[in-house]
């Protein structure tokens, strides 16, 4: 087990640097640095001043030593200067993380309060009319554009309450955090939650058809015991690895959701950075978002092999 | 749709023989399966058939009828510019069809390559191929594509590879697993002792037995491409006008007029919504018939 | 729920004010809510070209002199005394001489003196030791050769030869006077003023702060503890803020007639103004690329051209036809209908068209073996529209355009660079004055000349009508310059747009120029009513 997790350290180590690489060299091949912006921003084309603003930048040095300077910078804390507000890059990223981070987890909550029930009814009552109804309710949410479902639901407040939750000021209270945050967390969660209570499902159905549960049937052990406290106890791993994985591609909802609700996170931030050809910007934000999803992978690893004792590594 | 009562007895899989009963012994067990398989059709039809079934030229403008409500002209109403919603969906059925199969398409051929070279061969080019999987698999998919569609600017074919590259790693890692356990098979160490060269036997033997999950995975993608490519254009990224592409329909301009004239921003999104839920419905049931393991 | 209450509560006052607004005397105190379209690249004024910086950043500021903020049309005439108290020509009409005001204080306490006037200006003609990141209106100060302090409060430009518009570009919100003892780049991240309010804080994305400036020289003013803008860049979740009560204001010129139509229907109470900003819609043609270096296709494309449906689509019919300066009768200076009726492609639609076939047609093109070519635009939702109705119309005389979307960082270098055929761009004009509109458009060397359209006897006549001081002979000229230019084609207009601001019935002594979008947010004197 140590020198498995050892390995496995050491190989998210390359992954990060795999990321950081491609990152940077996918950024310098997009088309338009900053420098082209604001003066295009300007409705300028002096080139020579753009020259003069590249230099200052340091953008025409070769991109290996940009590279460089990046990452000696990363070891020592320094994530440089946004090109844009001229502030630390640091200093722009934190305060927005949290913003985030509350509308994943209100995302995630939703998912698993709605997934995991429902899937296991789903999977008890399997080819029920309730199975089809909640299995269609489920594929569904897996169809919805996350801005769209976002639309609608800010088109439906409007009609019925005359009032939306929009982000204009920074939320004070919890109450207050919830109801801004709760209605783009569910319209994102949305999502999650059908994923969720499909795996939950299917997980759920296997382990109801193993010998252990007959088993337990056949002692007499009533519905309710074996579904809740066998089966369910069993199946939930597989979910247990999908939330995790989920909880890393929930950027993508995320964004867009962002932008539609006006939520000044993460996800509005790093569109808006790539748009200006902020570098240090979106390098740093990109290897935050990837250093997230490669430690929740890592911790999800980790708790498959405390939950399962079957596994053993090597 | 009587056929949902029938429960499939040992009888009816000694009688599953011909290609047609076998289609109707599944259809008979996955009704959800035939519908999804129903809207596919519908979307396929209206893609093929788009001059046909419409009689609006879908990029025409007209500044006597913009944003008319759904009428019997205009069945689903038009938009700012006096362009007929439904023209525009059906003409966009083309544009998802060409995304959603393109990107899928690449992106299994890349995957497939990718996951069979490191299935199969093992030893560092396994380590160096999972190392690039794990990479771009650690990029949430649409921040990957973001940065691909703009750096690779607006047009069709550069959305096609933008979406199709963040579908590489999931499809590499399952045919990598799914050959790992044929290397292991005897068919294939049989071959080996004839004396096929190995290459030979990764494409004849290897690659065939993993088309079953590989179908399955297509289905699963071509959902998530057409999704993307909604998110890309809403973002202002994407397929460009005027081509009448769902995602576009919903983007920028169209949102704007989501409280005075809501069809513009509800049937483009039904039109995804619906397209992408057939795929899903299709896909479930290809992958219970297809893939035993999974099979509920 | 609260948040309803709230909502109710607020219209209820608000219909309430509404009854007795003639009588109220302006009220201090509140803070001003407005939205903000997008974060700005930076609020120091003289940095930028858009008036997503001059909206939230003018307030911070004064100028030498400014356009009368109540007065819709600005002109020379509606000019009005700021940091300086008086001004006066010389004989020659060749230097202007500022008296200037005693006892500003800049925000950080500093006093104002004339030598930060003289800062300002090294620094836009890149004199000074200290340098801007980007300087975009340079060649406003081009026939500015000198500027000399006499004393503290004194302050003279001297010009190369007349030109009675260096007055109008003065009072431009775009002209601020910056101090001298703060650094250029400085300015960019916590610009330092003299204005009604200080700024407070820019944060990306979320929000832009100023406040009251107690010590302001205005005394009494500001009315407003301050002003916020938050920032939203969609457009529907803005409109849905501002009926939701969550901004007071919607960001300056941003309405389309579509959601102005939606804003009056959810709050009758809602103030909105639709007016022209003095930025145009227009085709550009490579003069120099084959086979558009001939002038017959050229006139068939001019031909082609209806600008009453393109108005209609993309404008739901509120623009105006005009040339190249903004028309009457808010602009001051643009084509009056009786000349414009007499150019090429603004007369009878259908009839036009049937020429421009028949031009079409003597070239070797027809429905079956149409032109093919790719119309470029910036990849933003306001070129984009308007270069799809413009696709649609080509294809009326066999000309089959597709659309190629240019991202937006490369717009201008790619036309500077002349690598396009065909384009559709938007000319934004800063002041309505033709000093401005014709050097930098049409003249032969510049380099916004995108078309490299080019008339050496044409120039001449900017020149005349630049040092002329008699305005109607000023104007004749100005005429039939314009006149000139669009019957060689040289940029076809398509149309000046208008668009719409609307404010909650509270937000008192509010005014929206009618002929500019970039000079009328010193925000001073206004207040709200609650």
């Amino acid at each position: 087990m140590g020198s498995y997790l050892i390995r496995r350290f050491f190989l998210m180590l390359l992954t990060l640097f795999g990321i950081s690489v491609l990152v940077f060299t996918m950024l310098r091949v997009v088309p338009g640095n900053i420098a082209d912006i604001l003066f295009d921003a300007a409705g300028m084309i002096d080139t020579a001043e753009k020259g003069k603003l590249e230099t200052e930048l340091g953008l025409d040095k070769p991109i290996v030593v940009q590279y460089a300077h990046w990452i000696g910078g990363l070891a020592h804390g320094d994530l440089g200067y946004s090109y844009v507000s001229e502030k630390p890059a640091l200093q722009e990223i934190l305060p927005r993380i949290p913003i985030t981070a509350k509308l994943a987890g209100l995302a995630l909550t939703f998912a698993i309060l709605f997934g995991v029930p429902l899937g296991v009814i789903s999977a008890v009552k399997q080819n029920s009319g309730l199975d089809y109804v909640l299995r269609v309710i489920s594929l569904s949410g897996l169809s919805m554009p996350a801005f769209w479902l976002g639309l609608l639901i800010l088109m439906a407040f409007v009609k019925f309450f005359g009032t939306i939750p929009i982000y204009t000021d920074p939320p004070h209270g919890f109450w207050n955090n919830l109801w801004l945050y709760s209605v783009p967390a569910a319209a994102v969660g949305f999502r999650s939650s059908a994923l969720v209570m499909r795996l939950t499902r299917s997980s759920m159905l296997e382990v109801l058809r193993q010998d252990y549960i007959r088993t337990a049937r056949a002692k007499g052990a009533s519905d309710s015991t074996v579904n809740y406290h066998h089966a369910l106890r069993n199946a939930i791993l597989p979910v247990v690895t999908v939330i995790g994985l989920e909880a890393a591609f929930l950027m993508g909802g995320l964004i867009v959701t962002e932008t539609v609700f006006n939520i000044p996170g993460v996800g509005r931030f790093l569109v808006e950075a790539i748009r200006w050809r902020d570098y240090p910007i979106v390098q740093n934000l990109v290897m935050f978002i990837a250093v997230v999803a490669v430690s929740i992978n890592f911790l999800v690893d980790l708790l498959y092999a405390v939950l399962d004792p079957r596994i053993k590594y090597s | 749709m009587a056929s949902i009562d029938i429960v499939p007895g040992p009888a009816d899989i000694v009688r599953a023989e011909s290609v047609w009963s076998k289609i109707r012994y599944h259809a008979a067990a996955h009704p959800l399966g035939v519908v999804g398989a129903a809207i596919m059709a519908v979307f396929v039809f209206a893609a093929i058939f788009a001059d046909l079934i419409t009689s609006y030229d879908p990029i025409k403008t007209n500044s006597l009828i913009t944003l008319v409500q759904p009428s019997h002209a205009h069945w689903l109403g038009t938009d700012q510019m006096g362009r007929d919603i439904y023209s525009r969906i059906v003409y966009g059925a083309r544009i998802s069809l060409a995304v959603g199969l393109g990107s899928t398409f690449l992106g299994c051929v890349f995957g497939v390559a990718l996951g069979l070279a490191s299935g199969y061969i093992g030893g560092w080019v396994d380590l160096v191929i999972q190392r690039i999987v794990d990479v771009l698999q650690s990029v949430p998919l649409l921040v990957l594509a973001l940065v691909m569609a703009a750096a690779l600017g607006p047009a069709l074919d550069n959305t096609i590879l933008a979406i199709a590259i963040p579908l590489i790693p999931y499809t590499a890692r399952v045919i990598r697993s799914n050959t790992l356990t044929l290397r292991e098979q005897p068919f294939v160490e049989a071959a080996r002792a004839v004396g096929m060269s190995e290459f030979r036997i990764a494409v004849r033997h290897v690659l065939p037995n993993t088309l079953a999950p590989l179908i399955v995975i297509a289905t699963a993608q071509l959902g998530a491409a057409i999704l993307t490519e909604a998110s890309l254009s809403f973002l202002g990224l994407g397929v460009p006008e005027p081509h009448p592409s769902w995602g576009r329909m919903l983007s920028e301009s169209a949102a704007e007029y989501m409280h005075t004239a809501p069809w513009l921003v509800i049937f483009p999104g039904v039109a995804i919504s619906l397209a992408v839920f057939g795929t899903n419905l299709f896909g479930d049931a290809l992958r219970d018939i297809l893939d035993p393991r999974l099979r509920n | 729920m609260g948040t309803k209450f709230v909502a109710l509560a607020t219209a209820i006052l608000a219909s309430l004010t509404l009854c007795n607004a003639n009588a109220a005397e302006p009220k201090h105190g509140g803070i001003l809510k407005i939205y903000h379209r997008e974060t700005p690249p930076s609020l120091s004024i003289h940095e930028e070209a858009t008036f997503s910086v001059n909206a939230p950043a003018m307030a911070i500021f004064n100028n030498l002199i400014v356009y009368d903020q109540h007065k819709p049309q600005t002109s020379i005439d509606t000019i009005v005394p700021e940091l300086a108290t008086s001004w006066a020509w010389d004989k020659a009409n060749t230097a202007l001489t500022f008296k200037l005001r005693e006892g500003v204080k800049w925000h950080d306490g500093v006093p104002f003196t004339a030598k930060d006037v003289k800062c300002t200006f090294d620094l836009l003609q890149g004199k000074g030791q200290d340098k801007f990141r980007k300087n975009p209106r340079k060649d406003w100060y081009e026939f500015v050769s000198d500027v000399s302090t006499n004393g503290d409060f004194e302050v003279s430009f001297h010009l190369k030869r007349p030109q009675p518009s260096l007055l109008a570009m003065l009072a431009s919100g775009y002209t601020p006077i910056y101090p001298c003892h703060v650094p250029a780049a400085q300015m960019r991240t916590h610009p330092i003023g003299t204005g009604p309010f200080k700024f407070v804080e820019m944060k990306q994305n979320e929000s832009i702060k100023l406040v009251k400036n107690p010590d302001y020289w205005k005394k009494g003013l500001p009315y407003l503890d301050g002003i916020e803008y938050t920032i939203i860049k969609n457009r529907a979740t803005a409109v849905l803020a501002f009926v939701a009560g969550k901004v007071d204001m919607t960001f300056p010129t941003e309405m389309t007639v579509a959601l102005e139509k939606d804003i009056k229907s959810e709050d009758p109470t809602a103030i909105c103004e639709i007016k022209p900003i003095n930025v145009n819609t227009n085709l550009i043609v490579n003069l120099e690329a084959p086979p558009f270096n001939n002038w017959e296709l050229r006139k068939a494309m001019m031909l082609s051209l209806d600008r009453k449906a393109l108005i209609d689509i993309i404008l739901q019919g509120q623009g105006d036809q005009g040339g190249s300066l903004l028309p009457p009768p808010e602009g001051v200076w643009g084509l009056p209908p009786d000349i414009l009726k007499t150019i090429p492609g603004y007369g009878d639609v259908k009839k036009d068209r049937d020429e421009a076939r028949a031009i079409m047609t003597k070239l070797g093109y027809s429905a079956d073996k149409p032109l093919k070519i790719k119309v470029s635009t910036r990849n933003l939702a306001t070129y984009r529209d308007p270069a799809v109705v413009l696709i649609d119309q080509l294809k009326q005389i066999y000309i089959d355009a597709e659309l190629d979307p240019v991202e937006s960082s490369s717009w201008f270098a790619k036309v500077a660079r002349k690598d396009y055929s065909v384009g559709l761009n938007l000319t934004g004009n800063g002041i309505d004055d033709p000093d401005q509109a014709f050097y930098e458009n049409y003249s032969c060397g510049s380099e916004r000349n995108y078309t490299h359209y080019c008339n050496k006897d044409l120039e001449k006549l900017f020149d005349q009508q630049s040092a002329e001081t008699d305005l109607a002979k000023r104007k004749k000229l100005v005429w039939e310059i314009d006149k000139k230019i669009q019957e060689d084609g040289a940029r076809p207009i398509l149309f000046h747009a208008r668009t719409g601001t609307c404010w909650k019935p509270y937000v008192k002594n509010m005014t929206i120029e009618s002929n500019s979008a970039y000079n009328g947010y010193r925000y001073e004197d206004i207040w709200l009513d609650k």
